[in-house]
């Protein structure tokens, strides 16, 4: 039954977030409150830490302080398979895919925590084992086919071997298969050029599109992505979070032109 | 169709040239299998051996004729098991009656046991165990044990011994959960060491004297220490062994497959290309490393039990660093995570060593060239890994 509060309550939020490596603290105090079918994208300068913000919510980092909740669940210093299996999927600014193997066993391992079988199921019931494989093969396929076609034809060529705009898509397509509640999206247009930038901006709309109750959080440079994606923007910069709404209003405030051209620009 | 599609099926061999292909491979590697087992001469067997390099350097220049047959055993899937078992059943007839011949056989089948349960974790997970040796003294002590003082027949001791061995397996990847790489090889040569110190210092062990008087197993009567007669042919007692290993090697190719083809293999698949990617993917990356140790340490525990019953007389220097060292070349010259490659990489360097009586001074430094010139020359081993394949396609 859906109340009220399953609604308003935030899919994913963080309370006072900070790590501190050494001296240097790269998340500083960030609140974050993503809601139920938004999409939320990050910007901020280089080194900003938006990254290490993925970091800390995918739980690779423990944070120093504060809380990441997921619908309204503590999930702060839980193991980073755990917190992949109760729902937040992501992709890697630097992608990380399985090179050696098939795209479609990319898709197939991004399932894992929607499958079941053991070693035991494996030695002894192959059958089963067998048939849940398959089962989960075949919405793998859907999954890359209702992405790319022609990405969808390349399924049992190896991954290493795609040009750098696919392996961001593949990436979402393993992210995808998880059927996560949230996804995030660390900066997927990084090495694209305009076309394909607008081909990721008309893949992500699809899914938007075919899954309405998913949450994005996407860290992106590409402005023309920032200015027709998101329903809010959050910009971060040493750490903390210095600004946050429409792209429209964000773009003009001083602190945030600031942040991306320096404090002379800014004055001038 | 699409046109993909339709280059598939133009590339499709008949099925009788499959037919022909799987028959021709798998009769040639019989005769020549048979021709270096029975070979005193060095001459033949360096000729052999340059015969067999010559194929590999054909298949590394034209990937196709690799294709080819890879493709040809697909299709002629059951032919090639079907003929592949008459053949394993039907060797021992072939060998003259040489006891010998037959002994070599053995210990490359329980090697190929140990490579196949050690390309679990090196092959499918990159995991660098250097303690197979140790699983596989732990199999062999626990079942000589039991069958000394408890008079546990061979049959029972087989699965207990590999339990035991598994828990052993696990305790050890516990700790090495903690380290990694390098570091984690640290761990399970030290691990290797511990046992094999252990074994040689316990004196319910033998100490470095071993066990002795091993009885041989009993199966409906016929004791395995006496010759088999089939059909009015005799053949020595080790053929008793050899069906017995064999039958070991082919579960544990069912095992390998399954294993491989599953839901398990695709997780150590992904833990070996990226940890960190593996982990964000929901996969519990400690509990795949430490189901890797458990289920290399059963089956090298098989192995291990079938061996001391075969001897008879065991001691802690069957099972040393260098056992665990030589399963690893294995692995790696078979082809990581191929399993016809871990077989045929298991028989080389089993094989090779007892018919080059010249290098048998220099075996380790026989198996370092060998490690080092397939690092060099083709690192992926003589076979590379397999793609999966779903839904019967």
């Amino acid at each position: 039954m859906v109340t009220a509060s399953d609604t308003a309550a935030p899919i994913l939020e963080t309370r006072d977030l900070t790590i501190s490596f050494g001296g240097l603290v790269a998340v500083n105090g960030v609140d974050l409150r993503l809601a139920r079918s938004e999409v939320m994208c990050i910007i901020g300068p280089n080194g900003a830490g938006k990254s290490t913000l993925f970091n800390l919510i995918s739980g690779i980092y423990r944070p120093t302080r504060g809380q990441v909740l997921f619908d309204g669940q503590d999930i702060t210093g839980k193991p980073v398979h755990r917190i992949a299996a109760i729902g937040i999927a992501r992709t890697f600014q630097s992608s990380r895919l399985f090179n050696d193997l098939t795209l479609l066993d990319n898709v197939l391992i991004g399932m894992h925590t929607r499958t079941r079988s053991g070693v035991l199921d494996a030695l002894l019931r192959p059958g089963r084992a067998r048939a849940e494989l398959d089962a989960a093969a075949e919405r793998a396929e859907a999954i890359l086919h209702g992405l790319s076609p022609a990405l969808h034809a390349r399924r049992n060529t190896l991954a290493g071997a795609l040009p750098q705009a696919d392996r961001r898509r593949l990436e979402i397509a393993r992210a995808l298969a998880s059927e996560p509640k949230v996804i995030m999206l660390d900066e997927p247009s990084s090495g694209m050029d305009d076309r394909d930038t607008d081909a990721l901006i008309g893949d992500v709309r699809r899914v938007m599109a075919e899954k309405p109750g998913l949450s994005f959080l996407i860290i992106e440079h590409d402005m023309r992505l920032v200015a027709t994606l998101p329903d809010r923007v959050t910009v971060i910069d040493y750490g903390s979070k210095i600004a946050e709404g429409d792209y429209a209003d964000i773009r003009v405030m001083p602190r945030v032109q600031e942040a991306y051209l320096g404090q002379r620009a800014a004055n001038a | 169709m699409s046109a993909t599609e339709e280059l598939r099926a133009s590339a499709r061999p008949s099925p009788l040239r499959s037919l022909a292909t799987v028959i021709a491979v798998e009769l040639a590697a019989a005769v020549l299998l048979r021709l270096f087992l029975l070979s005193d001469d060095t001459a033949v067997i360096v000729a052999l051996l340059a015969l067999m390099g010559a194929g590999f350097a054909l298949l590394q220049i034209r990937p196709a004729i690799e294709d080819a047959i890879v493709a040809a055993f697909g299709e002629a899937r059951l032919a090639a098991l079907l003929l592949g078992g008459i053949i394993v059943l039907a060797y021992p007839f072939f060998l003259n009656g040489s006891s010998y011949a037959l002994h070599l056989l053995i210990i490359a089948q329980l090697y190929a046991v140990l490579a196949l349960a050690l390309n679990f974790q090196l092959g499918s997970a990159n995991i660098p165990n250097f303690a197979t040796g140790a699983s596989y003294g732990i199999g062999a002590y626990t079942s000589a044990l039991l069958a000394i003082h408890f008079g546990i027949s061979f049959w029972l001791a087989l699965p207990v011994a590999a339990l035991v061995a598994t828990v052993f397996g696990f305790l050890l990847g516990f700790p090495s959960m903690r380290t990694k790489e390098s570091y984690l090889a640290l761990v399970t040569i030290a691990f290797g060491i511990v046992i094999h110190q252990l074994l040689n210092n316990f004196s319910w062990t033998g100490g470095p004297n071993g066990l002795v008087g091993i009885p041989a197993p009993i199966l409906f009567g016929h004791s395995f220490a006496r010759p088999l007669e089939v059909f009015g042919h005799r053949l020595p007692s080790q053929a008793n062994f050899y069906y017995l290993s064999a039958a070991l090697v082919a579960l544990s190719i069912l095992s390998a497959r399954r294993l491989h083809d599953s839901r398990v293999g695709l997780a150590w698949n992904a833990l070996r290309a990226d940890e960190l990617a593996a982990r964000c993917q929901g996969i519990n990356v400690v509990w795949y490393k430490m189901l890797a140790f458990g289920v290399d340490a059963f089956l090298a525990a098989f192995a291990g039990t079938v061996y001391a019953f075969y001897v008879s007389y065991i001691s802690p220097d069957n099972f040393t660093f260098i056992v665990s060292v030589t399963i690893m070349t294995m692995v790696i010259v078979g082809g990581m995570d191929n399993t016809l490659g871990v077989i045929l990489g298991a028989f080389l360097l089993t094989l090779l060593p007892e018919k080059l009586r010249i290098f048998s001074d220099y075996r380790l430094l026989f198996v370092s060239v060998v490690v080092i010139l397939f690092l060099v020359l083709r690192p992926q081993g003589l076979f590379q890994q397999r793609a999966r394949h779903y839904g019967g396609k």
